[in-house]
């Protein structure tokens, strides 16, 4: 308790003036899903109408219908200002649920999220309002990152020049490709220079040309003392934005530190030659 | 943790509990875990009335874009429905009793009790059906069972607008007390803020509960007076159990709205001021209610 800035460990602290945007604390989430469930093979076939009768009865005992799933596992970190940071892991590791939490969005099991600022977070899957037009989405979305109504009608065409989307703007969202849509949620997202940006993905699904645009985007937003959190498969998209990672696997962080130290031990890391996990979880 | 067989770095190690509290508490970072007090809530909502606006508008586009006739169902819907109950009530198995104005009468319960029903039905859903947008922002999660009432207002105005042509047509006269209608409506609004933001938090702890609702719905469409005078059946009941039925939320809207526009309904100010207490209590502890599982919104 005397220097909690100072990790208990060997290394030196990093400077102790460094202001943290991002304090994660033995995280955990634990997802309760409904509807899902293993499917009891002695269920299925001829005593189906005696399986319908338990479950009525005996619910969540012999065909469970509530699962929960430990998607993170006990996660601490600290993220600082000006900072970029990369998630990587192998698909289902926890990295997208990772980001939700510490953005707010998902309430923690466990632990606790202490963050500086409004986040926003930048999802593929992030669907605002499918049914309404590209401009009402940048309505919303703005408003919903504090803008004033004012503030998005002024940013609008600056909005629309960036997302590279033109008229299709005034097309319903459900009709966008996903790498418009991607295009238009990054630029609405960014909009606002938000204190902590969280990019799930999104900068995967635009083209070459949008990439650098918004990789240029991401440097500006950090230089405004903002922390920038990036989760994607691409490594080439880490390694081009992110000075600091985090190497997630089954719902554990099992790295942390400098980029192209985790990225090489990530890259050289083979599944089929290490079942038992990468190196450095025991 | 130390360094991994294949040179991986040093992993910093994980602060305690505490040291991360400190950490945070010496950089003003506040936990996100927690909901913020409830006076900062209620002034954050306010600060989003704006946010509010647009999302309601832009809820109102999205719904009458689906039908080709749009804008045109908010106005048949009430006559259809108001035609289907008198059949019903009017000739076949008439509950006439103490009325004069049988289909004025009918069609402010109709139309009323149908405002309450679609708000409860659609309000309830704010959370759910917007899972999209609470797991993408951070906003006060109130913000859109409230965007979702004025919603509901914006599209019962055409109603609204039907009745007064029925009220018209089946002789009515003009009188001053119409000017008291948007005091009942707005009254009726808060009340139904109140309940939305109640049912909203419920659908979100159990998605079951929107089974419940429209059985919910039904019942209290029979015991609301929508198609008999309560007062006129009153002497069946237990003198309290009668005047609960009458002063309940779901019946005094429509008491109210009536004794606006037909003459037959004098005014009775015990009512109102009964309605001004719904009006204050049901939207405070409602708008409290949902607060109270603010951080729990858009969990999976």
């Amino acid at each position: 308790m005397a220097a909690p800035d100072t990790p208990a460990g060997g290394r030196t602290s990093p400077v102790p003036e460094r202001r943290p945007a991002a304090i994660v604390s033995h995280l955990d989430i634990i997802y309760r899903v409904v509807g899902g469930k293993r499917s009891n093979t002695s269920a299925i076939g001829d005593d189906e109408g005696e399986s319908i009768f338990r479950n009525l009865i005996g619910r969540g005992k012999t065909v469970a219908t509530v699962q929960s799933v430990h998607a993170v596992k006990d996660v601490s970190f600290v993220a600082y200002h000006g900072e970029s940071v990369g998630i990587i892991g192998r698909n289902g590791s926890g990295k997208s649920t990772l980001l939700r939490a510490v953005a707010g969005l998902l309430p923690p099991t466990n632990g606790e999220v202490f963050l500086a600022g409004t986040p926003a977070l930048l999802g593929v899957n992030a669907v605002l309002m499918s049914a309404l037009s590209g401009e009402r989405n940048i309505y919303i979305g703005g408003q919903a990152l504090g803008l004033t109504k004012a503030q998005v009608k002024e940013r609008f065409e600056e909005i629309v020049a960036f997302s590279g989307i033109g008229d299709a703007v005034y097309r319903p969202m459900s009709t966008y490709s996903s790498g418009m849509a991607a295009r238009l949620r990054f630029a609405i997202s960014t909009a606002a220079v938000p204190d902590v940006l969280m990019i799930d993905e999104a900068l995967s699904t635009g083209d070459a040309e949008f990439r650098k645009r918004s990789g240029e985007k991401v440097d500006e937003i950090r230089e405004k003392a903002s922390t920038v959190f990036l989760v994607s498969h691409s490594n080439s998209t880490v390694r081009d934005l992110c000075d600091r990672v985090l190497w997630m696997h089954h719902g554990r962080l099992i790295a942390d530190g400098p980029t192209e130290a985790i990225l090489t031990a990530y890259e050289g890391w083979d599944p089929k030659k290490h079942p038992a996990g990468p190196p450095g979880i025991g | 943790m130390t360094a991994g067989p294949e040179g991986l770095p040093q992993t910093p190690p994980a602060l305690s509990a505490e040291e991360a509290a400190a950490l945070a508490k010496r950089h003003g970072l506040p936990s996100l875990g927690g909901r913020p007090p409830f006076g900062d809530y209620v002034g954050s909502l306010w600060g989003q009335r704006s946010f509010i606006w647009t999302l309601s508008t832009a809820q109102t586009v999205a719904r009458n874009s689906s039908d080709r006739l749009g804008m045109l169902w908010t106005v048949l819907n009430p006559l259809l429905l108001i035609g289907s109950y008198y059949l019903v009530f009017g000739l076949l198995v008439p509950t006439t009793k103490g009325t004069t104005n049988f289909i004025a009468f009918l069609a402010i319960g109709v139309v009323i009790f149908g405002y309450m029903a679609s708000s409860i039905t659609r309000g309830s859903k704010s959370i759910v059906n917007n899972i999209g947008l609470v797991r993408a922002l951070r906003f006060p999660r109130a913000v859109l069972p409230v965007a979702e009432t004025l919603t509901q207002v914006v599209t019962v105005l055409p109603a609204i607008a039907v009745l007064m042509v029925v009220v018209i047509v089946t002789g009515e006269p003009v009188r001053w007390h119409w000017l008291l209608l948007p005091v009942a409506l707005a009254m009726q609004t808060a009340i139904l803020g109140g309940m939305v933001l109640i049912a909203a938090r419920l659908v979100n702890i159990s998605r079951d509960m929107t089974n419940l609702i429209p059985v919910a719905i039904r019942v209290l469409r029979y015991v609301s007076g929508v198609f008999f005078s309560i007062e006129a059946y009153a002497a069946r009941f237990d003198p309290f159990v009668g005047d609960v039925l009458m002063i309940q939320p779901f019946a005094l809207p429509i008491a109210l709205v009536r004794q606006c526009l037909l003459e037959e309904a004098p005014i009775q100010w015990i009512q109102w001021a009964a309605g001004l207490g719904w009006a204050v209590v049901l939207p405070a502890f409602g708008l409290w209610f949902f607060w109270r599982d603010e951080a729990k919104y858009g969990r999976a």
